[in-house]
């Protein structure tokens, strides 16, 4: 079931939370040998990946002793460009940003880039290019995905998606990526796609609903990622239709390795959120310091299926 | 149910109007369903199947639970927007104590039920107790419990559930899923409470005017602990069954269902302002929503569309309600 | 002569609240418009000011008629009124009070130097000390009240209205207010003066009107007035039959009240009421009768002092408390507190009694629609049936649910706060008649009124308070409208000596 009142709660949720950013006790200036501060905002800590990515960027922040302050954008791109310029005010000297939305967090970067504070992307981009990107390209993502179910189905069949958040640049380009292999496949066809906003439940009850308006004719299933894919996976179980439909999904969390481990789920594509973290936090140190740095860092995916999922279960 | 009896003085055609304006505005909401349902059944063959209207009580259940517990609630003048947080800390509390072979599955539901109820009498509490409005306290314990969840779950869902606690709100007894049984009970027995006991009438009549209620002696502190506790329960049970159903306690689950839930409530004639409103209503409120939800997915229209249609519904509601009042 | 009002008339749903009044107002004088509650004041007043349109009669201004104003005409034209709860706006300070609506601009923009320099002008013309950047919030009552009234001034009214202007005010400060009143007289503004307090009336009056009912009775120079005449011209009506005697047997002493005290509201009030016996319980608006009752009730504290329920003394901290000792309270705000509006009428009548009818927390329907349905034949509640909701009823059904609310829990004590008010009269003698049923069940009962004729027709005893002190205990003969009004306008405040 979609929310009702969406834009309310957002607004409501403001309202609550208002400013949420810790204020940290920054006194560096980016003289050397002082320690580096380093700004994080992060798209949201409810959201497993994003935890992932960001354990390991405080893995990396400790071990290079550097000081990273994170907030928590709850998903709102206004929040972010105001977490932003926050952190232009304290003097950071270099921002990581996990955007919430493409072209709402540009504001952000452009901020930055007018402060001279460098500003790292990480994960997902925005309309404003910024300092670098650390990341992966979810278009490639979306083409592993459908690719997969194309050679699973011999280029022919039905396909539903289940579609992230809409506007945020997962959603966008994972639909991209899908699109593109579809394209080279007169005989597969795109039956309904429908957000079902990155959450397990409504991906559960989005499935059900197409169980009902289509049952048979669907041969499988893509899921911008897991939460919905394991959604879709549970609706076609208690269906009884698990068997005769594949599903594929993105971000090989532990619990889709689990389902796969099961059978259940079909594959998924993994995006490496340590490497992510690792190498944002290290563009991040040398752009602060000056020193030669990538502008772009793209780290690939990598399909998971039941043949290669041993060294994926370890992580 | 109640007898509107016009008085003969009034001139003919002016009471048929008045009595037609007022049955639409009493029953607009089932003829709005009724029609609705219809209107989907014509559009969409795969809307009237029994499979179908199955999955839409199913995924209706979670929603009217909630919505149960926030009528009581508004019936009398009050509000609570914490109960979606609450769905997420029940959530996590029982996953953390259904993975296999660890507890028995009372114990995960106890204690998950009596988190709901505790916080539900905290935010009663916190409401009699200081002068604060119900508004602003639930809006304090809606952040406060999901940075709670957040806090027991480290940030990550929590999986591995133990098969009988999937059972809870997965399975099935006679073919029937257990989220039906459970809702058609928590229906009778809300129903009951509301209209059948001393405290259902007591919170009517705090919700319709607090002071005659204070003079008539009526404990006022202690019936709006009542209502917050239902609430916190009901909500906390919804949280368990929701785990249950995804067999995963997720920390992000529930945001924005105290919104849904508020909305079936008002859909279903429950006033803001208090004193008014039935279960009946509310679970109608609910199962509208739910069938406006599905009936959209069967017909594959873009979520953007779906937004807008269930906007325009609910106001569409509320209007149909302000008559009904206004004539009365 | 600045106003002169000839032959007006309104008429709420048919009730005349005002019925042929006159008023002529010279220019500079201060004139007191007298009458009990309900005798047509305030609507008089609301017409004047432009709030209300009248029905007939005709009211000239300076020489021209006024015709369907509104409340901007009046207000430009030269009449403010000082309301008895002022129309200030807290959050804003003095002179943007005093100019609220008439902001000097700049552009387009307020002038906030300007509207500084011009508060201070017309405070310091008032002869008072007060800084006009202040917070209004910030302000005492009497103080706002200045405030209202300079605001008059900077209206250039010609007539301004004080409505009880010092009932919240002290001693002190109501020299201040009389002083600023005698200034504004030699300016030549006429005032016309509202207030129950005879002393005040007697030390600033030069003219009075008397209103009783709707109806002019007299306009005389203040000097032709003793408080005595005047109370009587008031008052001067005559009782029907609306009381049908009382044969109620008296029993024993059911309520006794000693040295009841609320520092700020009342003191040392001593009562006590018997079975069968109607007590009732006069005073002034603000004379802390109704406090007096929400004390006994529990709906509200009280300092010291001791209350007697059938002979043991009992402390009373809730509403709750005072019911199962068999107290029964119907207030005076029928709809704040009486009622609850959107519930039928079988639910209100069972709602302070509710528990009677549970078995098990469920409600025994049954019995509670048998013991509804009697109250509703035993006060002759006229209703369309039990499931209609009160608010559909008339008031003085309302009134009857209420009374039979608190009647089905079976009290041995009623206490009747303005039970009759806004009720017309054929349902007034229902009312009437219903106490004299209860008194002869051997029911006791406290009657709080401020209609005289009501509580002589039924009071065994009549308790008298004045500013928050009992001043007397009034039996039989002695018991007649004017004494009752001498003793509630019995105050011994210093203003005598202006």
């Amino acid at each position: 079931m979609k929310h009702a009142f969406k834009p309310l709660l957002v607004a409501l949720t403001l309202l609550a939370v208002g400013c949420s950013q810790s204020a940290s006790d920054s006194k560096t200036d980016s003289a050397d040998g002082k320690k580096l501060v380093i700004g994080a905002s992060m798209l949201s800590m409810q959201h497993e990946f994003v935890v992932n990515v960001h354990d390991e960027m405080t893995k990396k922040a400790e071990e290079t002793g550097i000081e990273l302050i994170t907030v928590d954008a709850e998903r709102s791109a206004i929040k972010q460009v105001e977490q932003i310029e926050s952190f232009i005010a304290q003097n950071v000297d270099a921002i990581i940003l996990n955007p919430a939305e493409v072209e709402a967090c540009s504001p952000a970067v452009s901020k930055a880039l007018a402060a001279n504070i460098p500003i790292i992307n990480v994960n997902s981009e925005t309309g404003v290019k910024p300092t670098a990107f650390v990341g992966s390209d979810d278009v490639e993502a979306g083409r592993i995905a459908m690719q997969y179910l194309a050679d699973k189905l011999g280029g022919k069949g039905n396909v539903v998606m289940l579609e992230g958040y809409m506007g945020q640049a997962g959603q966008l380009k994972r639909a991209q990526g899908a699109m593109e292999v579809l394209k080279k496949y007169p005989n597969m066809k795109m039956l309904a796609n429908q957000t079902a906003e990155w959450d397990r439940a409504k991906g559960m009850a989005l499935m059900e609903n197409w169980i009902q308006a289509y049952g048979n004719q669907i041969n499988a299933v893509f899921a911008h990622n897991d939460e919905m894919g394991l959604g879709a996976v549970k609706a076609l179980v208690d269906a009884g239709l698990k068997d005769k439909i594949m599903v594929v999904s993105i971000d090989a969390i532990p619990d889709a390795l689990q389902a796969m481990q099961k059978g259940t789920l079909d594959a998924t594509v993994f995006q490496n959120a340590q490497q992510q973290g690792a190498k944002a936090v290290e563009t991040a140190i040398k752009a602060a310091k000056k020193q030669p740095f990538d502008k772009e860092t793209l780290i690939p995916f990598q399909l998971v299926t039941k043949e290669n999922m041993a060294q994926f279960v370890k992580k | 149910m109640n007898n509107v009896i016009d008085t003969p003085t009034k001139p003919v055609g002016q009471t048929t109007y008045q009595t037609q304006i007022r049955k639409l505005g009493q029953y607009g909401i089932l003829v709005a369903f009724i029609l609705i349902c219809l209107g989907l059944s014509v559009i969409s063959p795969k809307f009237l199947t029994v499979q179908n209207l199955m999955i839409i009580v199913m995924q209706v259940s979670i929603n009217a639970l909630l919505a149960f517990g926030v009528t009581f609630v508004i019936i009398t003048g009050g509000i609570d927007l914490s109960i979606g947080s609450i769905v997420a800390v029940a959530g996590v509390v029982a996953a953390s104590f259904a993975h296999p072979d660890t507890y028995p599955v009372i114990v995960p539901l106890a204690l998950a039920l009596a988190t709901g109820v505790a916080f539900g009498a905290l935010n009663g509490f916190v409401i009699t107790r200081s002068k604060v409005p119900p508004f602003i306290v639930t809006l304090g314990t809606m952040t406060i419990l999901r940075g709670l969840a957040l806090i027991l779950s480290k940030g990550r869902p929590i999986s591995n559930l133990s098969d009988t606690f999937s059972f809870l709100g997965g399975g099935k007894i006679l073919g029937v899923p257990n989220l039906i049984i459970v809702l058609v009970i928590a229906f009778i027995v809300c129903t009951i409470v509301l209209r059948k006991t001393v405290s259902g009438r007591y919170m009517y009549a705090v919700g319709g005017n607090e002071q005659a209620a204070r003079a008539s002696g009526i404990r006022v502190g202690k019936v709006k602990m009542q209502v917050y506790i239902l609430s916190g329960g009901l909500a906390a049970l919804a949280g368990v069954l929701l785990t249950s159903r995804i067999s995963t306690g997720q920390p992000n689950a529930g945001a924005g269902f105290e919104l849904d839930a508020i909305a079936a409530a008002i859909i279903g004639g429950t006033s803001t302002s208090g004193g008014t409103g039935t279960m009946t209503g509310t679970l109608i409120g609910a199962l509208l929503i739910g069938v406006i939800s599905n009936g959209l997915d069967l017909l594959n229209v873009s979520s953007y569309y779906q937004q807008v249609v269930m906007g325009v519904i609910i106001i569409g509601a509320v209007i149909l309600d302000s008559i009904n009042q206004k004539t009365n | 002569m600045i106003l002169s009002v000839t032959n007006l008339s309104k008429s709420f749903a048919g009730v005349k609240a005002l019925n042929n009044v006159q008023l002529t107002v010279q220019t500079g004088e201060v004139h007191a418009l007298m009458g009990e509650n309900g005798a047509g004041k305030s609507t008089f007043m609301k017409i004047l000011i432009g709030l209300l349109q009248p029905d007939a009669g005709e009211i000239i201004f300076d020489g021209k008629p006024l015709h369907h104003s509104n409340v901007n005409e009046m207000l430009e034209r030269g009449i403010s009124m000082i309301h008895q709860e002022l129309l200030t706006v807290p959050e804003l300070t003095v002179a943007q009070n005093i100019f609220l609506g008439r902001e000097p601009r700049r552009w387009g923009i307020i002038d906030e130097r300007k509207l500084n320099e011009q508060a201070t002008q017309l405070l310091t013309q008032l002869g008072v000390d007060l800084r006009p950047d202040v917070c209004m919030k910030y302000l005492s009552v009497a103080e706002r009240q200045l405030v209202d009234i300079a605001k008059a001034l900077s209206n250039k009214a010609r007539v301004i209205i004080m409505d009880e202007p010092t009932s919240a005010l002290s001693d002190k400060e109501v020299a201040t207010l009389f002083t600023i009143i005698r200034d504004l007289q030699r300016q030549g503004v006429a005032i016309i003066y509202i207030s129950h307090k005879m002393e005040e009336i007697f030390t600033l009056a030069d003219t009075i009107t008397v209103l009783r009912d709707g109806q002019f009775i007299a306009t005389r120079p203040a000097s032709e007035f003793t408080a005595q005449s005047l109370i009587a011209m008031m008052v001067g009506r005559e009782l029907g039959d609306l009381f049908p005697p009382s044969h109620a047997q008296l029993g024993p002493e059911v309520l006794r009240v000693e040295g009841l005290t609320q520092p700020g509201k009342f003191s040392d009030i001593t009562f006590s009421v018997r079975a069968g016996e109607v007590l009732g319980l006069a005073g002034l608006m603000g004379a802390g009768r109704t406090e007096v009752a929400r004390a006994i009730f529990g709906l509200d504290p009280y300092a010291r002092g001791t209350v007697y329920f059938n002979g043991q003394p009992v402390t009373v901290r809730s509403p709750q408390e005072a019911i199962a000792l068999g107290m029964g309270f119907v207030g005076e705000d029928r709809k704040g507190s009486g009622f609850v509006p959107g519930m039928s009428v079988k639910h209100n009548l069972t709602l302070a009694s509710l528990e009677q009818f549970a078995r098990r927390g469920l409600v025994a329907e049954g019995a509670e629609t048998a013991a509804a349905t009697q109250l509703v034949k035993d006060l002759n509640i006229k209703t369309a049936g039990l499931n209609q909701h009160v608010v559909y009823l008339s008031g003085g059904n309302q009134q009857k649910v209420v009374i039979g609310k608190v009647l089905q829990s079976a009290p041995s004590l009623i206490i009747l706060d303005e039970p009759t008010r806004g009720i017309d009269v054929g349902a007034k003698a229902e009312i009437y008649k219903l106490i004299n049923d209860l008194t002869a069940k051997g029911i006791a009962i406290l009657l709080i009124s401020s209609e005289l004729p009501e509580l002589l027709g039924l009071s065994n005893r009549i308790v008298v308070l004045a500013k928050g002190k009992q001043t007397a205990v009034l039996l039989g003969e002695e018991a007649t409208q004017e004494t009752i009004m001498h003793h509630a306008m019995q105050t011994e405040s210093p203003l005598s000596q202006l």
